[in-house]
């Protein structure tokens, strides 16, 4: 059976959806799949202002009512950086804005509190639809928002009876059904190295460099150690965890990395 | 949780190339993808002043590197349903095609990307890559020429496709394309 796949520039890289099918049902699976991460680009974005993500940041320590997905993906966030104890950390939003990685939307605080470069887990409640910030932190969701759109775009896929089908988000990628993906890594050098053939997981890579590409801009961050150079690429059952875990594997010590990304969920993936 | 010994990535074969490229959509299928319900699509290609070039640089605040430029009016009973316009960015690692559609009075309906080359080196930018570079399972649903291999890697960033968009909005105003 032809493919169909489609690629629309959103969550500020590009984004492909394919499936093994190309009737008309496919199509319109493949566009509510695009409709979901629309979605999740206007409510997690840290550069759109009237984004939840934003709203959320500029709260100043007040409860703000959020979308359901908001409210999931804030959860996982919030327990990942809980259990890698602050190597994946969503609360480097600080940080990120001192860095010139991510736009400043803030006029100073009113109460006079100085935006912190991270926080820890317990600085953000979750409740029932409201999500409160405490400590005058900031979230990035930079390291698992495109990992969990890949998971929407894929449960859409499925709720509409697509048999096989995968989707890739800047790099961030998952491929569910009977069939093998291959996949490439792209190299820091440029080149393409294979990795082998995806089926059934997700996959995302990071790669740090030390000289800044605005073609690629991507920046790493860590509350405590510097990244480690390079490409690293972790497996899992699902997208966000895979996306958020790279984060662990540039993080961690080269002793730890490979046992605490399992212990996480996660499989590093070597090049040979 | 599932088990994460079930995650193992199979082996495929696979070529190494400098390039990696895909295509999407032809005109005519980028056309209707955004505009489902035209009847017909006129070819209406631009011409471009430099006086209104300059008028897209000023309005758009980016440089209009062509003086002509694509431009199709989708028609529904002889009504003006908007306009598809054909574009392209050239930047340092990619070369991307896309149609945009926009309504009458000016908004983007929508973004396509009809094709996707990334490009490492000068002397590959202008490689004509049509060779799918692929390896086989024995399991493999694929057909050899359907294969094309996803790419995981620092996240590409989609901005000079956004700035080529907005240069289109200004193209349109430029135009008097806007009702």
């Amino acid at each position: 059976m032809a493919s169909l796949k489609r690629m629309r520039p959103l969550l500020g890289t590009f984004v492909e959806i394919g499936c093994e099918q190309s009737d008309k049902s496919a199509e319109h699976a493949v566009a509510a799949a695009f409709g979901v991460v629309e979605k999740l680009h206007h409510l997690l974005s840290f550069h759109e202002q009237a984004s939840d993500l934003s709203r959320l940041n500029q709260a100043e320590g007040k409860a703000v009512a959020v979308h359901q997905h908001t409210l999931r993906v804030m959860k996982l966030a919030r327990a990942m950086t809980l259990a890698s104890k602050g190597l994946f950390n969503c609360t480097l939003g600080g940080a990120m804005v001192e860095n010139g990685v991510l736009p400043n939307h803030n006029s100073p605080n009113q109460d006079g509190a100085e935006t912190k470069a991270s926080g820890v887990a317990n600085d953000i409640q979750i409740n029932a639809h409201t999500i409160t910030l405490s400590n005058s932190i900031k979230i990035t969701l930079d390291g698992i928002a495109k990992g969990y759109a890949v998971d929407c775009a894929i449960a859409q896929l499925k709720r509409f009876g697509i048999k096989a089908a995968w989707v890739n988000a800047g790099g961030d990628l998952r491929v569910y059904g009977d069939l093998v993906l291959p996949v490439h890594r792209r190299e820091i050098n440029g080149e393409y190295v294979s990795l082998g053939g995806l089926q059934n997981a997700a996959l995302a890579t990071s790669t740090v460099t030390d000289v800044y590409d605005k073609t690629f801009p991507g920046k790493i961050v860590g509350s405590s150690t510097s990244p480690a150079l390079g490409s690293w690429t972790v497996m899992a059952h699902y997208a966000w965890r895979a996306d958020a875990l790279t984060k662990v594997a540039c993080l961690a010590t080269a002793a730890d990395r490979a046992t605490m990304i399992e212990r996480l969920g996660g499989r590093i993936v070597t090049v040979k | 949780m599932k088990n994460i010994h079930s995650l193992w990535l199979l082996p495929v074969a696979a070529i190494v190339s400098p390039v990696y490229a895909a295509d999407y959509l032809t005109v005519e299928q980028a056309q209707k993808a955004i505009f489902a319900d035209a009847q017909s699509f006129e070819a209406r290609p631009a011409k471009l002043t430099s006086d209104q070039q300059d008028k897209i640089k000023s309005l758009s605040g980016l440089r209009q590197r062509w003086d002509t430029q694509q431009i199709w009016r989708a028609v529904k009973n002889g009504k003006t349903l908007g306009w598809f316009v054909v574009d392209e960015v050239i930047g340092k690692h990619e070369f991307i095609t896309y149609g945009v559609g926009l309504s009458p009075d000016g908004h983007v309906l929508g973004v396509e990307i009809m094709t996707y080359r990334e490009t490492y080196g000068g002397g590959v930018r202008n490689a004509i890559w049509r060779q799918h570079l692929v390896g086989k399972t024995l399991a493999d649903p694929f057909k050899l020429d359907e294969d094309v291999p996803n790419i995981s890697g620092g996240t590409l960033s989609s901005r000079n496709v956004m700035d080529g968009v907005k240069r289109v909005l200004a193209i349109q105003k430029v135009l008097n394309l806007v009702e």
